[in-house]
């Protein structure tokens, strides 16, 4: 849920990284972090992650977003990783509370469609236990580890990820690799625009 | 959620003479979801990244008690060497999140805790809040 505060003139907003195990949800936040860094000097909090000793996420990776100002308003953009893996169900419902957009980071590898698949169903599964659903909370795509099709690895074409995914919702997209920074920028660009744009008009100029 | 002008004047007043009255260094209030709301005092650090970890801590916390099939722990704060930390439920959706020096009594602190959540309960019940 976004926060907008009149006396402070800021606006709030909560986006997720979600997906699978492994997907690359906690390597686009590093990528994010670092080009930022050298752009946003001194606008960009550190990069806080909680994770196991073999660098899985164990609660969420975060970091706070100033991204200048809008209508008037400060924008402070606040990114999360979900940890991905199954059995940390109850941390991911938790991380999920108050998200106003959400990045579903799918794993191009071919012999990982149905844990994508899986991750998708529980992601729904988890808004609705927030009371939210996919008509209330942006959603992009992101079709990640491209860049291992030129390492002659199998990857699932775009086309059938497509349909597996975003059949119905027919939602912006992005071909991406978090590794090499293919579309990370442009995937967090797009979501924190539709992502604003939604809750400024939804409240302030309602 | 719509912070008025006048709504966030009054509630950080509050927080402000909670700092004065008790001797704590910062307080913070922050929603379940993680977001800062409103604050007092001084901290020398990044006031959002505080408000997403202790939303997760008192979340984690607190499934640690449905695990155990415990109702609440009502006591949850963590003593440094040169900082405290607290946190209380002060709403259902709300957070209150006080840094204060391990010399201050604690009790004292929980008392001035809980005489300020009812002030800040009176005004949310009766200040404008979209939602």
């Amino acid at each position: 849920m976004a926060i907008i505060n009149l006396k402070e003139k800021t606006i709030q907003v909560k986006i997720i990284y979600y997906g699978p195990g492994r997907s690359g949800k906690t390597t686009n936040l590093e990528y994010i972090h670092n080009r930022l860094q050298k752009t946003l000097n001194g606008e960009i909090g550190k990069l806080t992650s909680i994770d196991t000793k073999g660098d899985r996420t164990l609660f969420f990776d975060f970091f706070p977003i100033n991204l200048g100002k809008i209508a008037g308003f400060d924008l402070k953009l606040q990114l999360y990783t979900t940890p991905g893996q199954v059995k940390y169900e109850v941390t991911r419902r938790l991380v999920l509370k108050g998200a106003d957009g959400i990045v579903f980071v799918a794993d191009s590898l071919s012999s990982r469609q149905e844990a994508n698949r899986e991750s998708f169903d529980n992601l729904i599964q988890n808004l609705n236990y927030h009371k939210l659903d996919l008509d209330g909370v942006k959603l992009v795509f992101q079709w990640n580890k491209r860049d291992l099709d030129e390492n002659m690895i199998s990857l699932t074409n775009i086309k059938d990820m497509e349909e597996q995914l975003n059949s119905e919702l027919k939602t912006k997209s992005f071909p991406s690799s978090a590794v090499t920074g293919l579309n990370v920028l442009k995937t967090v660009n797009f979501i924190a625009k539709k992502t604003v744009k939604t809750v400024i008009e939804n409240t302030v100029f309602q | 959620m719509i912070l008025y002008e006048k709504s966030v004047e009054k509630i950080e007043a509050v927080l402000q003479t909670f700092i004065d009255e008790s001797g704590a260094t910062y307080v913070l209030l922050a929603d379940m979801g993680g977001n800062m709301l409103f604050k007092a005092g001084e901290g020398n650090f990044d006031g959002a990244t505080l408000a997403a970890l202790s939303a997760a801590n008192y979340a984690a916390t607190m499934e640690i008690a449905t695990l155990i099939k415990e109702d609440n722990f009502s006591l949850l704060f963590h003593r440094g060497n040169n900082e405290n930390i607290h946190f209380a439920r002060i709403t259902q959706d709300i957070l209150m999140i006080v840094l204060f020096k391990p010399y201050l009594s604690l009790g004292l602190l929980r008392l001035k805790i809980e005489s300020t959540q009812e002030e800040v309960n009176d005004l949310i019940g009766s200040e404008e809040w979209q939602l």
